[in-house]
């Protein structure tokens, strides 16, 4: 059995080879048929990867532990969901999946585009590949998953295995690292459709058009698994936050930093051919920064709770990035002719200057968090000693240039494309404006002195505002013509563009977001160590040690102090935070309880027995707004989807009077209707 | 024995797959199109137009900026149809564009004031009827 998966991949990796070889030969030489056979290389590559993917799963499953990599990652006693999640569980399953999903994307394209863009496809499906390949050299040569465990001169089958890691046995990671990867390995296909374009030296930007609802789509994964990670950190980690700025954290940011620069200025390109230089190198960038990610998790050159062990993979990476990024620059260097602006900003004050702040905000984030992540190798590289930054330098950078996302979020609605004079602007920003101080001001009046608590709510209802109004505005002009109650015109109006209200919905999402990361301002924690029947107060709660329960079941032991729990004298239902021991690893691991409200979370860690009899160690915070996190990423989800939705059609053309020499050929068609 | 066999077959069918290619597999080649990337550009500047009206009517400018802006894409739709002209024709069209004649203003919308070099059944700017 193994050995067929192995042959799949050895497989795969010669169709990889030769569908780049065969696309480019096939298109430089004219030979249709090369280029037809290289794109069914393609589907022959995903057909060998699921074939070994298929392998190693049911292997998991059945626990077959003559392999090496089922042993590592799993035990008779996992609940076979965990079975099925050891797949990614360990560096050798995760890299082949995405190996798996790499080439599932590439059928998907391929098959998508079989009678389309067929001048660019040969060069789309060589990016494809050439990737695929890098991959394939790691899956089959570098880091393979069908490796068995020899004994002398056999393969002995060692009965059990070591079972995935116990911190990994949770829900959210089932799902948590196949979003992510989804994400990372999407943006391959604007990328490949990028150099697709810059190789054919094309004009337009059928690339970003082709590519935009993928990009979407992309992003939305990317998006939820990130905050999928958030929320297996703050149930599983048992510190009670959902973000530590660890290395691997930062790495799955910032791929999703310039994707969403990517997707406000690729409106710029879309909209006014401006920007065309700048797009390209976002696209990358972001493509290199999801590879430049599964290296860090790979490479052990930082210490993270994510990270696989250090090994030899590190230098693969590196040596791919140098290859793809010296081979994007030089493709984007000769290629500037093609990539000229079709059209000049004509004014500081227009939508066109807020998507530019927002581009250089988000890249400044992006370099910020690039710079603490790798300030551990650049100092040892330097001074020979590895010297970390820590959540403050994180915050004291992040904080400020959140805030002004913030206010560009708010802002770039309220002005116009091309430009906006000083009346409009004085008329669309009054009342956001003037709801947002008053906001700030209530808070403070009510006694909060954080000062970037009271911008950050300040600036969260200005937001929401601006966005309410452009949703009441625009209701009010189709209510007015159809005489259909606002609220259906609302969803009339969503419907017409659905990209820019959609759009809008996702920056409601994102203030909610900010709503729940403001709270964190306001929390408090403690650690005490508490006999049976001692209690402890933390804001409005009393919690008192009322008993203690211990057993076990196949899998791990466990141990957990029952907490009986007040709130200003309310009796509130008893909370049992545990601690496991898991036999097959050896590892103590803690399963929090937590009491989630939409005002604050009461979250407590049982740390482990104290030194007296009986005792226990707690460890409990008390976390304002947290909820507001997952809910602002519901509507975010939510937006992304509507902003995949197609426009409703029958939008006519505004009449407009061209001047100038085509004017005769301008009049003939301004009675035009359009396909949103 | 059998694993030999899966592994041949394994082989076979993914060999015979790629390479088994009839003439009418062949994707039929696309119509190329000179004017693609211009067709996208004007498709680009009428949906802005089309954007300009609605912000415009749902109160995001002031009368100045609508009308500095819409003369503006009016001109870069001249350009472009131009450009178009150009490849589709073969003619060489002027090095700079003609001068715009002086709007010939015979009609005023009776419901927001617009005014229209020539008759129209509904107005341009409200749509509503002209008479």
């Amino acid at each position: 059995m193994e050995n067929i998966g192995a042959l799949a991949i050895l497989l795969a990796f010669c169709f990889a080879v030769y569908a780049i070889v065969g696309s480019l030969v096939g298109k430089w030489a004219k030979r249709p048929f090369l280029t037809l056979s290289a794109e069914r290389a393609v589907y022959s590559v995903w057909a060998l990867l699921t074939a070994a993917a298929s392998i190693l799963i049911y292997s998991l499953i059945k626990g077959d532990f003559r392999m090496a990599y089922v042993w590592a990652t799993s035990n008779h006693t996992m609940p076979t969901p965990y079975k099925f999640a050891a797949w990614w569980g360990g560096q050798e399953g995760s890299l082949l999946l995405w190996s798996w999903l790499l080439s599932t994307y590439a059928a998907i394209i391929v098959f998508q585009n079989r009678r389309k863009f067929r001048e660019m496809m040969p060069y789309v499906v060589s990016v494809l590949m050439f990737t695929q390949t890098f991959f394939l050299i790691l899956n089959g040569f570098v880091a393979s998953p069908f490796k068995m465990i020899a004994a002398g001169r056999g393969i002995v089958d060692i009965g059990d295995g070591q079972g995935l890691n116990p911190l990994l046995q949770y829900w959210t990671m089932v799902i948590h690292p196949p979003m992510l990867y989804l994400g990372y390995v999407g943006f391959i296909a604007p990328f490949a459709f990028a150099i697709a374009s810059l190789a054919t030296k094309q004009r337009g930007d059928a690339w970003i058009h082709t590519t935009r609802r993928w990009t979407l789509v992309t992003w939305m994964f990317q998006t939820t698994g990130v905050l999928l990670g958030m929320g297996w950190a703050y149930a599983v980690l048992g510190w009670g936050g959902y973000w530590g700025w660890d290395p691997v954290e930062n790495a799955s940011l910032l791929p999703w930093i310039t994707a969403t620069a990517f997707l406000h200025s690729v409106m710029m390109q879309e909209k006014k051919g401006m920007m065309k230089v700048w797009n390209m190198v976002l696209v990358s960038s972001t493509f290199f920064l999801c590879i430049f990610g599964t290296f860090l998790t790979r490479s052990g050159i930082v210490q993270s709770v994510h990270a696989f062990s250090e090994g030899p993979i590190g230098k693969y990476f590196v040596a791919f990035m140098v290859i793809g990024i010296s081979g994007t620059v030089y493709l984007i260097l000769s290629r500037l002719e093609y990539l000229k602006s079709e059209s000049q900003m004509e004014s500081v004050l227009s939508r066109e200057s807020s998507f530019m702040f927002n581009n250089l905000i988000l890249l400044a984030g992006c370099f910020a968090v690039l710079w603490g992540t790798l300030f551990p190798v650049i100092t040892e590289a330097i001074m020979g000693e590895k010297i970390s930054v820590d959540k403050p330098f994180f915050n004291r950078v992040n904080i400020p240039i959140g805030m002004f996302l913030l206010l560009l979020t708010g802002v770039g609605p309220l002005i116009a494309w091309r430009r906006s004079s000083f009346e409009s602007l004085k008329r669309a920003f009054m009342w956001p404006a003037v709801l947002g101080l008053m906001v700030s001001m209530g808070l403070f009046a009510a006694g909060i002195r954080s000062f970037y608590a009271l911008m950050s709510f300040g600036l969260c209802a200005f937001v929401l505002v601006t966005v309410a109004l452009e949703f009441y505005k625009g209701a009010k002009a189709i209510s007015g013509k159809s005489g259909r109650n606002l609220l259906v015109s609302m969803f009339e109006l969503t419907h017409r563009n659905t990209r820019r209200y959609g759009g809008y919905l996702v920056h409601v999402g994102i203030v909610i977001l900010f709503v729940g990361f403001t709270g964190a301002a306001f929390n408090k924690d403690t650690t005490v160590e508490l006999p049976q029947g001692g209690t402890m107060q933390i804001g409005a709660y009393t919690l008192r040690v009322v008993g203690y329960e211990e057993g076990e079941n196949a899998n791990y032991s466990w141990g957990r102090p029952k907490i009986a729990v007040t709130k200003n004298g309310e009796e509130l239902p008893m909370m049992m935070p545990e601690q496991r021991f898991y036999f097959a690893s050896q590892t103590p691991t803690h399963d929090i309880a937590l009491r989630r409200r939409l005002n604050e979370d009461l979250y407590i860690n049982y740390a482990g027995p104290g030194n007296g009899n009986n005792n226990v160690i707690l460890q409990v915070y008390v976390n304002p707004l947290v909820s507001w996190v997952w809910i602002g990423y519901w509507v975010v989800l939510i937006g992304t989807i509507i902003c995949l939705v197609p426009s409703k059609t029958k939008l006519v053309f505004p009449r407009t009077e061209v001047v100038g020499i085509a004017g005769k050929r301008a009049g003939a068609e301004k009675h035009a209707k359009t396909e949103g | 024995m059998m694993l030999l066999a899966a592994a041949v077959l394994l082989i076979a069918l993914t060999v015979l797959f790629t390479f088994s290619i009839r003439a009418k597999d062949m994707p039929a080649p696309e119509p190329v199109s000179p004017t693609r990337h211009l067709d996208e550009r004007r498709a680009a500047i009428y949906e802005n137009l089309r954007d300009l009206q609605f912000e415009y009517r749902v109160g995001k400018l002031s009368d100045t900026d609508y009308q500095q802006t819409k003369l503006g894409l009016q001109k870069e739709l001249a350009g472009v149809l131009s450009e178009i002209e150009k490849v589709t024709s073969g003619v060489k069209p002027p090095s700079k564009p003609a001068p715009a004649p002086a709007p010939k203003v015979v009609l005023t919308c009776p419901h927001c004031d617009a005014k229209f070099a020539k008759p129209m059944k509904f107005c341009g700017e409200c749509g509503k009827a002209m008479s």
